[in-house]
């Protein structure tokens, strides 16, 4: 039982079918079946010619199906009538030259029979087809619809028992359905048999053939021209192959003779290919005439396209033809008529004309002025409408350069006394200032008993210059104090700076002021070497990195030491050996041994007999010998403030400091950077005397107007409006490093100006005498070494290109140098 | 100061328009010169885009009429167009990643026509008929190229036309409702372009698509002289709409000659039971055609190589 249920599921398994066959030997001798058998085959193979459509099957096939269904006729009918529809159905991919387009190209085998319209639809009436040819078209789904068939996939080969079973029922079921709804038979079953299709509605006259003899005829036409390759066999596609059946066979060479050929044929009548040996004669017919007509299809570049292409790509051996050559067109001449002239677009347009004539007609003046003026009025009430009274200065408009050419003068220097704490800065400078009238003697009287009262008589002299009360208390310099005495040459301006390391801000602020600098150190037994650890050699750093070319070293308290000769040489000699490493030039540095307690080769010779061995220049003749220093007149407007104070009631508002570059007179309009807020000059002083105009290198007093005092801090800069400085928030500068320099945080100072800021990165270390980088990006520059850096500050400042700039850290100073942008 | 509110003239003199009246010379039909066998010549050009993988330039030549009325005008407005078009191909690229896996080459087709291609000003917005012969031409590529050699990419053909051709005559116009014919004519432009372009971006096909047209024309009754069909229609190849009063239907085919396949099919009209002939004359045009794009696409190659 098992068996033949096997044999059922498995009736069109075609492999497994004949195995079962042999195996069995189920075919019986029995002479009573055999006749049975034979009566059953004639029955089916009578239903099966007599059926729609007609099928002819042989007579082993209908033994076999009549085995596996027990002899029972209908069932064997319909087992083979499905079969053979199979058949059709399976044969065309086999054989067939129309492949699907997934199918890798064939070049080589090039299709010989061409394609023509008529012949593809021939059978296929385009509308109006009659009834009995229409059918259901049941396309057979790709895969089994549901269900899941288990097992090996099919496409490992070896499917499992179940799996197959499942398969075979599912394919049952999918065929009933299919055989159901369509009692006419699928088309493709129908061109089995085509003599029985009427050909009452095809309106050719030839028999028609069946899409599977087609299919066959074109394959073996393709097989008959196996060696016509490529492109040859492409051309050799002939149009007469196609119109064969009614052209005449004689063929002409050129195109126009073939396209009168082509010509002749009727559109609308449908040519028949009359049969396969005819087509097979028609190709090779075709092929000595095949170049002509590509040739001929060629087209010349049209001016357009010789534009696009080029000249080189046009064809040599095309013919110019007539609408290649360039011809200008004028419109005048086509229409004939040249009543207009050019029109000439540089003067007014006939619409300004008019408009013009019209508002001079009208009184008015042209529009464009009118409304100029209108706005100066606007703008001039806005500027009335201040709050403040504005003060109008009137302005001589004085040519400054030349008025300080004519005015012969002396020679102006100022300089700036510095060294370490307690060496006696302000006491000596005090008595230069003594000894050269510059302040009264009863005023150093009064300043004499002062001091002595509080117990520090020493100290008498320092208070000309230490005028604060809480200076005098503590006995140190802590503000920079600016003094003048002139000598027969030359009229100086001292720069007092503390010494006391706190106050180094102060210190550079009066170093950026001054021409040169007096370094004045104490001689006395210890106090130097301390000196030396101490503030001289920073402040001696700093004044050379703030520009200073030259100094003075003023060895101090030689008294002390009982002008001790080699005790000065010893100083002399470390000092100056240090000096010479820091920048300056053996020339510019002098070294004078004095007592500024005593007065002793500073304004006068030394009259202690253990100071003969010195016969060089007093502190006085050696600041005489100074050159005289160009300051830049011609560049535009620069001042840093170096205070801010309320003059009296004449001038509320006043500030001083030196002028670093640039001129300026009463009148000026001047701005104020960072605020960048706006003041006007009602008067101005230089050296404490009214002046109308100063120039850079005067410590001048300036009295503002028109300007609010909260704009104005020390350390702003003034300029001219025409260029104001920049306010930059960050900048590269190339530093000496005197400490450790990293990205650090940092105070950068610049005259009086001190900001924080910190040093965002290091460029490179750079050559001390070159400049050129010796390192890039280093992580850190070590003392002594020169190095770019780039400095960020949080609020932007006015600075400019060759500034001098000084950075501090914590309480020290770590680098100086110039700003570089 | 230069005057910015106003559109300023040239720097040179030019002159005003004139419009003048043109009603004492009556415009002029232009006549077909050609037998209704010959095709109009093309000239075909590959790899003129460097920037792009492949690309073409086809255009027609101008026909009788209109090569004559460049040579001697007597009016301004042309008698009839010639097609000229470029197209480019760029890829096959990387489909971006966020669109979905495909086994096959996407292809993607554009056909502009430029806004002084035609008669009438075309907008920089695609219009219905510029996507309409977008997708024709997609159709008729897809079915030449071999898409599943280049999986998950992207080729995109980009057809710009830069003279159309006429729909009808234009002193027929303003009274005219048929369908549109020179869409047909630069179907089969565009598809002869496009592939030489694809054949010069190296992208590989079962064979290069021609693209040919032919239309059933009513024949005009003082001109007919003695055609087989007795008043009725006739076959031409390779029409010019400005040339015919009247076309019934007309019909675009794409065909790959190696293959004898066609590969897009495009019938308008009414052809009356004619349909093999028309198409057939279509495939002829194609033919034509193609040897031109094989000559095209082999000097192309002897360039490069």
């Amino acid at each position: 039982m098992s068996r033949h249920r096997m044999k059922t599921v498995s009736y069109d398994d075609d492999d497994d079918y004949d195995d079962y066959e042999e195996d069995d030997g189920y075919a019986s001798p029995d002479p009573e079946e055999q006749a049975r058998l034979e009566q059953c085959i004639q029955d089916v193979l009578s239903q099966l010619r007599g059926g729609e459509p007609s099928v002819s099957a042989s007579r082993e096939e209908v033994t076999e199906a009549l085995w596996h269904y027990y002899n029972d006729v209908t069932k064997s009918v319909n087992y083979i009538r499905g079969k053979k529809a199979k058949e059709v159905q399976k044969q065309p991919p086999k054989k067939g030259t129309v492949s699907s387009y997934p199918l890798p190209p064939s070049w080589s085998s090039a299709c010989a029979v061409p394609f023509s319209a008529a012949e593809f639809f021939r059978d296929s009436p385009w509308l109006n087809v009659p009834e009995h040819r229409k059918a259901d078209i049941i396309v057979e789904p790709l895969h089994p619809r549901l269900g899941l068939l288990g097992g090996a996939p099919e496409a490992g080969g070896k499917v499992s028992k179940l799996a197959a079973l499942a398969a075979a029922r599912k394919k049952k079921e999918s065929e009933k359905v299919a055989a159901s709804p369509s009692p006419v038979p699928t088309p493709k079953a129908e061109e089995q048999k085509p003599e029985e299709v009427g050909d009452n509605n095809n309106p050719a006259s030839a028999p028609s053939r069946s899409l599977l003899e087609r299919l066959s005829s074109s394959h073996n036409g393709r097989q008959l021209k196996p060696a016509e390759g490529g492109l040859g066999g492409l051309r050799a596609l002939g149009k007469g192959s196609r119109m064969g059946g009614a052209t005449a066979p004689t063929k002409k060479s050129s195109l126009e003779k073939e396209a009168e050929i082509r010509a002749q044929t009727k559109p609308g009548s449908v040519t028949q290919p009359a049969k396969g040996e005819e087509k097979e004669t028609a190709v090779p017919q075709q092929q000595d005439e095949q170049q002509a007509p590509v040739v001929n299809m060629m087209a010349s570049p049209s001016t357009f396209a010789t534009i696009i292409v080029g000249d080189a790509t046009r064809p040599v051996a095309a013919a110019q033809s007539s609408h290649l050559k360039v011809q200008s067109v004028d419109v005048m001449d086509i229409y004939g008529q040249d009543l207009t002239e050019a029109f000439d677009f540089a003067g007014p347009s006939p619409d300004d004309l008019v408009l013009n004539a019209q508002s001079s007609a009208k009184g008015f003046k042209s529009k464009q002025p009118a409304s100029k003026s209108k706005k100066v009025d606007l703008t001039g009430g806005m500027n009335n409408l201040s709050v403040e009274e504005k003060v109008s200065i009137k302005s001589k408009n004085l040519d400054v350069l030349s008025e300080y050419k004519k005015v012969e003068r002396k020679k102006a220097a100022s300089f700036v006394v510095i060294g370490h704490v307690d060496a006696g800065k302000s006491t000596l400078m005090g008595r230069l200032l003594a000894d050269l009238q510059a302040v009264d003697a009863r005023t150093l009287e009064k300043y004499r008993r002062e001091a002595e009262k509080i117990g520090k008589g020493s100290f008498a002299l320092a208070w000309v210059l230490d005028q604060g009360s809480e200076e005098r208390a503590r006995g140190v310099t802590i503000d920079i104090a600016t003094n003048k005495f002139e000598t027969d040459k030359t009229a100086f301006t001292i720069v007092d700076a503390p010494g006391h390391r706190d106050f180094v801000p102060n210190m550079i602020a009066g170093a950026s002021q001054a021409d040169f600098a007096v370094l004045v150190i104490d001689a006395s037994t210890g106090n130097f070497e301390s000196g030396l650890k101490g503030q001289t050699k920073e402040h001696a750093l700093l004044v050379r990195s703030m520009g200073v070319q030259k100094i003075v070293v003023a060895v101090n308290k030689m008294d002390t030491v009982e002008w001790d000769r080699e005790r000065f040489e010893e100083i002399e000699q470390q000092i100056s050996s240090f000096l010479t490493a820091a920048g300056f030039q053996p020339k510019n540095i002098s070294f004078i041994p004095l007592s500024g307690f005593h007065g002793d080769n500073v304004t006068r010779r030394s009259e202690a007999p253990q100071a003969a061995w010195y016969q060089g220049r007093t502190l006085i003749e050696e600041l005489d010998t100074s050159e005289p220093f160009s300051h830049a007149l011609e560049k535009p407007l620069r001042m840093t403030i170096a205070d801010v104070f309320r003059g009296g009631v004449q001038s509320p508002l006043s500030i001083s400091g030196r002028i670093d570059a640039g001129s300026l007179q009463v009148g000026d309009q001047i701005l104020i950077m960072p605020s960048g807020e706006k003041a006007s000059i009602r008067s101005l002083e230089v050296d404490s005397a009214p002046a109308d105009w100063a120039v850079a290198g005067q410590n001048i007093v300036l009295n503002l107007a028109n300007i609010d005092p909260i704009h104005l801090r020390s350390g702003d800069v003034v300029c001219s409006p025409a260029s104001p400085i920049q306010n930059l928030t960050s900048f590269t500068t190339k530093v000496l490093a005197f400490e450790h320099l990293m990205p650090m945080l940092v105070d950068i100072h610049r005259g009086r100006l001190h900001v924080p800021g910190r040093i965002s990165r290091v460029v490179a270390t750079l050559d001390k005498g070159s400049g050129a980088p010796v390192k890039k990006r280093p992580k850190i520059v070590a003392p002594g070494a020169v190095a770019r850096i780039v400095v960020e500050m949080d609020q932007a400042v006015p600075l400019e290109a060759p500034a001098r700039i000084v950075l501090r850290a914590g309480g020290n100073t770590v680098a100086a140098g110039l700003l570089e942008s | 100061m230069t005057d910015r509110r106003r559109i300023n003239g040239p720097p040179s003199g030019t002159r005003p328009p004139v419009f003048a009246a043109g009603a004492d010379r009556p415009a002029v039909r232009p006549v077909r010169q050609r037998q209704p066998t010959e095709l109009r010549k093309l000239f075909l050009k590959t790899g003129l885009i460097p920037s792009a993988s492949g690309s073409a330039y086809l255009e027609f030549e101008p026909s009788a009429s209109l090569a004559a009325a460049r040579a001697t005008p007597t009016s301004l407005i042309p008698p009839s167009s010639a097609l000229k078009l470029t197209c480019t191909v760029h890829g096959p690229k990387p489909l971006p990643r966020s669109a979905a896996y495909s086994p096959n080459l996407v292809l993607t087709t554009h056909v502009k026509y430029a806004p002084f291609a035609a008669r009438q000003r075309k907008g920089h917005i695609r219009d219905a008929s510029e996507r309409d012969l977008g997708v024709h031409l997609e159709t008729a590529l897809r079915g030449a190229i071999i898409a599943e050699r280049w999986p998950k990419s992207a080729l995109e053909i980009t057809v710009t036309i830069l003279e159309a051709e006429d729909d009808r005559w234009y002193g027929d116009a303003p009274d005219a409702h048929d369908a549109s014919w020179g869409m047909m004519n630069v179907l089969a432009g565009c598809i002869t372009a496009a592939s030489a372009a694809i054949a010069d971006a190296r992208i590989d096909c079962l064979d290069l698509v021609a693209g040919g047209v032919a239309a059933m024309v009513y024949a005009e009754e003082e001109e007919e002289k003695g055609g087989e069909e007795p008043r009725g229609r006739k076959l031409m190849l390779d029409t010019d709409p400005a040339e015919h009063r009247s076309i019934g239907s007309a019909c675009v085919v794409a065909y790959m000659p190696a293959r004898d396949e066609i590969t897009e099919l495009w019938l308008k009209g009414d052809s009356g039971g004619s349909h093999e002939g028309l198409i057939d004359g279509a495939v002829d045009a194609a033919r034509g055609a193609h040897g031109v794009l094989a000559e095209a696409v082999r000097e192309g190659l002897s360039v490069t190589n």
